[in-house]
């Protein structure tokens, strides 16, 4: 309607329905979105590596209903992980001895075997919080804070995303941006990038040559890692059976992005065989890595979420980049399927496939220079990840759901890569890394 | 006519009647079956006053009368007068999209979800008996010209929630909802200052759910109105025409929300607001948001 006066009218209707009704002023509408509810939602999950890690986490969340569009979100997550970790050296046909910063816990590896950590051991503390409130008609501000903590490493940060709903709220930008900072504080200290592991020979020198290694370094104060992350979206409902969701974010690590557990081998040039330490200390000569202190990460985001008369489809892809030349693909499905009566089962397939960083390296070798970076980090290679899993869900009484959840997740990478040097290529230089998560979760709502 | 139904919940008091070809209801705020009783009656008494008064289908009304006088003038009762008044300040505040003449569109436009679109010559010449500036009304005075029809159903409903709440206030001082077909307004707030929950249809954005949800308000003081109706509408050649006819052109308004609710005082108030959002087409959503108040349009 063309509207001559748009804004008066409002004003002259209210005035025209109150001489319909013959009453006085009417008393203003109150109308607000009712209760404060809260649901909590609590999981226990258990990961499990094949020969590697296991991971205990429970976790509780809790969302207040405040009233009025507003919400509360708090969570709490406790990690306890345990288990064995690649340590970036790679397999020989000697006995492997490594210890860590400060020279205390070695470990001994076979002949012929990848060399893990075997001392990997820690229990991570987080609690978050999300405020979630109406700042005008049709703006939204979520307001976070959170806070995690393990023995070398803690972490703080805060974020502010601001959705703007538009189109009758059939379509919403949102706007992000979060900060966090990190202190990583390995015990004895972090080690100094590309300086030669101690390897653990039996004695009492190894104990003092690690303290003096250390303690004029970092120490106890730790190194830092600052981020920053913008995030930029568009969600979509298409009709009342499709929504539709666009994301791009990009971020900025600066500091510490070093791993202080990963090492590299230093190997002959033409047999692969591992070398002595330039250290007589050293048996064999391994190198602490090193990282470049940036990373831009930047990544685009789609889903699309579906439903049928009853079940429904929830698709996403994800193409991440960084100017560590990491490229990734993740595309993830997830269907349920809708059993009748509450119970419902929803089968999840995901791939992920990744390119290596660019300072990514299966070893050294003896005699080339060493370059600006490098790591042996398998997460830093190329690599595809592929999970199947399957959830059951079941409404238990009025107010609550339990659902469990299995899932398998294999991760490869390139066993034998062209690079290998002689006896390297008996070896697998990636072995396959095989998990299962069990998960099982209750959802309660007061 | 039957009483209404009354019926217990938890702590307050139902009564269900039919009036107005809509599922009518009160809800009132008390322990007692007899003052629950007398509410239901009031309200039910003035819901079928006000549709034997203002219904097109009778002839013993001042609808009736105005619409057979054949061109003489009709004297109307204050009442009338007053919705006269009202739909007379609609059409001006419209620029003449809300015009009480315009039913007679429904001659040629019968929105069954069929494919039968009258022609452009059919739609003309019905045009031509429509227009509120045709007609010639000075309170308490209505002249219509020979052919000419006025309808105040478009008002009527939301009129006698308003007119309900008021009956009521004065009966008792018990908090009530009054809920016509989902037109609905309550008396004030609930004991101990709680407001009475009502469920709105809203399509959700939530993560991982794309089902429509009922978000439930709470109405503590106030009303709301609903306009439109998914299921009436012509369907010819891919192209959905909606019952939401323009009276200047005699055709569907085109881009019209499936359903528009406002949250507004008075439910006559939040009544005409989403039957001007829908006269808007596409613009329904700019036109509420000009006008400041809580709405939810349903699209697609």
């Amino acid at each position: 309607m063309q509207l001559k006066k748009p804004k008066s009218i409002r004003g002259a209707l209210a005035t025209a329905t109150c001489a319909l009704l013959g009453s006085q002023t009417p008393q203003p509408a109150v109308a607000s979105e009712s209760g404060t509810n809260w649901e909590f939602d609590s999981a226990l999950l258990y990961y499990s590596e094949k020969d590697r890690v296991t991971a205990v986490e429970p976790v509780v969340n809790a969302r207040g209903d405040l009233g009025n569009d507003r919400f509360i979100n708090l969570r709490f997550v406790v990690d306890v992980l345990s288990g064995a970790s690649a340590n970036g050296a790679v397999p020989s046909d000697r006995t492997q001895t490594f210890s860590g910063p400060s020279g205390q816990k070695s470990y001994t590896v076979a002949p012929n075997q990848t060399p893990l950590d075997p001392t990997f051991e820690d229990t991570r503390f987080a609690a978050s919080v999300l405020w979630e409130t109406p700042t005008s008609e049709n703006v939204t501000s979520f307001l976070g804070a959170n806070f995690s903590t393990e023995a070398d490493y803690t972490s703080i940060g805060v974020s502010g995303t601001f959705t703007y709903d538009t189109n009758n709220k059939n379509t919403t930008y949102t706007a992000g941006v979060a900060f966090s900072h990190d202190t990583i504080s390995p015990e004895g200290g972090a080690p100094d990038p590309f300086t030669e592991v101690p390897t653990g020979l039996t004695g009492g020198g190894e104990d003092d040559e690690g303290d003096d290694d250390h303690e004029g370094e970092g120490g106890e104060s730790g190194e830092t890692k600052n981020v920053t992350e913008f995030l930029f979206g568009i969600t979509q409902i298409i009709s009342r059976q499709t929504i539709t969701q666009i994301n791009y974010s990009i971020g900025q690590s600066s500091g510490y992005l070093t791993d202080p557990y990963k090492l590299l081998t230093v190997v002959d040039p033409v047999t692969g065989d591992l070398v002595p330490g330039v250290d007589p200390n050293n048996t064999y000569r391994y190198l602490y890595e090193k990282r470049p202190d940036t990373r831009t990460r930047q990544s685009l985001y789609w889903k699309i979420n579906h439903q049928f008369t009853d079940d429904v489809v929830y698709l996403t892809y994800r193409y991440f980049w960084d100017d560590w030349d990491i490229k990734s693909h993740t595309v993830d499905l997830r269907y349920r399927y809708e059993l009748g009566q509450h119970h419902y089962l929803q089968p999840h397939v995901r791939y992920y496939q990744q390119t290596a960083a660019n300072f990514y390296h299966y070893f050294l070798v003896d005699g080339e220079p060493i370059p600006q970076y490098a790591s042996a980090d398998y997460r830093l290679g190329d690599m595809t990840t592929t999970t199947i899993g399957l959830l059951y869900g079941a409404q238990v009484g009025k107010h609550s759901e339990f659902n469990f959840r299995a899932e398998f997740m294999k991760q490869s990478g390139e066993s034998h890569p062209a690079e290998a040097i002689g006896k390297l290529r008996n070896y697998d230089l990636f072995p396959d890394v095989e998990a299962i998560i069990l998960q099982a979760s209750y959802n309660y709502n007061f | 006519m039957h009483d209404p139904q009354l019926q217990n919940c938890e702590d307050y008091w139902v009564g269900r009647f039919t009036a107005m070809a809509s599922p009518c209801e009160v809800l009132i705020d008390t322990q007692d079956p007899i003052l629950a009783k007398q509410l239901a009656g009031i309200a039910q008494q003035e819901a079928l006053r006000i549709e034997h008064k203002l219904s097109r289908y009778r002839q013993d009304n001042i609808i009736h009368t105005i619409n057979t006088a054949q061109g003489a003038i009709v004297k109307v009762d204050e009442e009338t007068a007053h919705m006269l008044d009202y739909a007379a300040e609609c059409y001006e505040l419209s620029d003449g999209l809300f015009d009480v003449t315009s039913g007679v569109l429904r001659e040629v436009w019968k929105f069954d979800g069929s494919d039968r679109i009258p022609s452009p010559g059919q739609v003309k010449k019905v045009l031509a008996r429509i227009g509120w500036n045709k007609v010639h009304w000075r309170s308490p005075n209505i002249r219509l010209r020979k052919n000419m029809q006025i309808d105040l159903g478009g008002i009527g409903k939301e009129y006698s929630v308003d007119r309900t709440v008021i009956l009521l206030r004065d009966a008792a001082n018990v908090s009530c909802l009054v809920n016509f077909g989902g037109d609905i307004a309550t008396t004030g707030p609930r004991r101990q200052g709680k407001g009475w929950l009502v469920g709105i249809e809203t399509p959700d954005a939530v993560p991982n759910t794309v089902t429509a949800s009922t978000k439930v308000y709470e109405l503590q003081q106030g009303a709301l109105a609903t306009s439109g109706d998914a299921r009436r509408y012509l369907l010819k050649d891919g192209i959905r025409y909606s019952h939401i006819l323009n009276p200047r052109t005699g055709w569907p308004v085109q881009g019209a929300p499936r359903s528009v609710t406002v949250i507004a005082d008075t439910c006559t108030e939040a009544g005409i607001l989403a039957t001007f959002a829908m006269l808007n087409g596409a613009q329904a959503e700019a036109f509420l948001n000009q006008q400041g108040v809580k709405y939810w349009c349903i699209r697609g």
